[in-house]
């Protein structure tokens, strides 16, 4: 079993024709990828007012891909309103924040406010971490309670960040998926933070699975770790 | 067994990293790769001859292909390095302009990719290959870019298009179809195995490469088809 909680849907701005969700599964079944979490390319890079209802249709279209409503930190009026829209359609099982696109760091007030808006409605995000704001990010999950936060890509370049940040809180989690991996980053992390902490994710469709997976089998799990990386922390923080 | 075009030995000053030649050789086998073509990050960070003397004995013992690495630094010493490794019959140079601080629009750059073209030698080049590609264009040049990433994709194909010695290495390539869009772009014969390994987790490309939408003669080019051709070497 694997869930992939670091998924895309739709047209990337780059030289690749992954737009279909049938590539999603394509690549899901060449990786034995049994659930993949997907957030609406368009609502992520463009508008989340038309990206993310633009998604139902591939959820409503393929049970194995679940939804991660996007959330714009700085319109969070809006995201109120997607969220009263789109949870009752039990297609979403969790929130995305982009730091970046968004322009919203992880230790931003913006997203303090947003994690709070999630946690009144339970539901659990994915947020891209680059940099040390994985640490200002640890501190504000800390701050609002009930938030539930994965940290995508480790920080990125700052993976080594990556124990500090776990100490701030035991409500964020970890996603190790990066197109430039260090050698070695996966163990070095597991062996400080525990496999409770870390959950696999790919970044596809925008990165082939293929790369985190190998970064993961160069870190040797043993069969204990392999089954919470692999699923079982996804399935309970995300409730599949 | 996979050629790898990309292999570093040598401490990295930016990491701390230090990775001598029989390590990187130990670490090999179980990626499925049984050799490359080696440079030395003392001639890419410090002293270009003994570093070029250091990797040509690495890859003698190990009976692998040696790339001499120039600094950029100093133009003067890397063309004179440059004729050098081509009398000592290596067949490749590396160049590092920004592991160097060197810009692309430098002379020195020009230079030593016309004196190795001149030479025969094929270039591996690191950096971004939209800034770096441009600045070798025009040169006849055979070069292996090593940063190549996926995000410039669409850029490198129209580089090779016009110039039909470019490749790209396979290492940033990761993406859902990179290598194979770039196949049918430009032709397998421009991908070039390529994965750092102990420097890069080279397990994600080895694995990139068993889930690819390549034909078995596509496959065969890539792993060590293609770099035996630049290289000049039989199978």
């Amino acid at each position: 079993m694997i869930i992939d909680v670091h998924g895309h849907w739709g047209p990337w701005f780059f030289s690749t024709d992954v737009a279909d969700a049938a590539v999603n599964l394509r690549v899901m079944d060449d990786c034995g990828i049994d659930v993949q979490l997907v957030s609406a390319v368009e609502a992520v890079v463009y508008d989340p007012l038309t990206g993310n209802p633009a998604l139902l249709p591939a959820l409503e279209a393929h049970p194995r891909l679940r939804g991660l409503l996007v959330v714009d930190p700085r319109e969070l009026d809006l995201a109120a309103s997607q969220l009263e829209e789109l949870l009752p359609t039990g297609l979403f099982a969790g929130a995305k924040i982009h730091t970046h696109y968004a322009g919203s760091p992880g230790g931003s007030p913006a997203m303090a406010d947003a994690l709070a808006l999630l946690a009144e409605h339970d539901l659990p995000a994915l947020v891209h971490t680059w940099g040390d704001e994985i640490v200002a990010l640890a501190d504000v999950v800390a701050q609002v309670d009930g938030a539930r936060v994965v940290a995508a890509h480790l920080g990125g370049p700052a993976w080594p960040l990556t124990p500090a940040a776990a100490e701030r809180t035991d409500r964020l989690w970890f996603e190790p998926c990066w197109s430039t991996p260090a050698p070695g980053r996966i163990r070095w992390v597991l062996d400080r933070i525990g496999p409770e902490r870390l959950m696999f994710g790919s970044d596809a469709t925008l990165i082939h699975p293929a790369v985190t997976l190998g970064a993961i089998r160069a870190a040797g799990l043993s069969s204990a770790e392999e089954e919470l990386i692999m699923w079982r922390n996804a399935a309970e923080v995300f409730g599949l | 067994m996979i050629t790898d075009a990309d292999l570093l030995i040598g401490r990295d000053i930016a990491t701390g990293a230090r990775l001598p030649g029989a390590e990187l050789a130990a670490a090999l086998g179980p990626l499925g790769i049984g050799g490359g073509l080696v440079t030395s990050l003392r001639s890419l960070l410090f002293d270009a001859p003994s570093g070029n003397d250091e990797a040509r004995a690495v890859a003698a013992e190990q009976g692998w292909h040696a790339a001499a690495g120039v600094d950029l630094r100093d133009p003067l010493t890397a063309l004179a390095e440059v004729a050098r490794a081509a009398s000592l019959g290596v067949r490749a140079v590396r160049l590092a302009p920004d592991r160097q601080g060197v810009p692309a629009t430098a002379p020195g750059l020009a230079a030593v990719a016309r004196a190795a073209v001149d030479a025969d030698l094929l270039l591996l080049v690191e950096g971004d290959v939209r800034v770096v590609g441009p600045a070798l264009a025009g040169l006849g040049a055979s070069a292996v870019f090593v940063d190549a990433h996926f995000y410039h994709l669409g850029d490198f194909v129209l580089l090779a298009r016009d110039e039909p010695g470019f490749h790209a290495s396979t290492r940033l390539l990761g993406d859902i179809d990179g290598w194979e869009v770039l196949a049918a772009e430009v032709g397998a014969e421009r991908l070039v195995f390529g994965s750092r390994p102990g420097w890069f987790e080279a397990a994600a490309v080895v694995d990139r490469l068993a889930a690819g939408g390549l034909t078995p003669a596509q496959h065969d080019l890539v792993v060590g088809g293609n770099l035996r051709r630049l290289l000049g070497v039989p199978a």
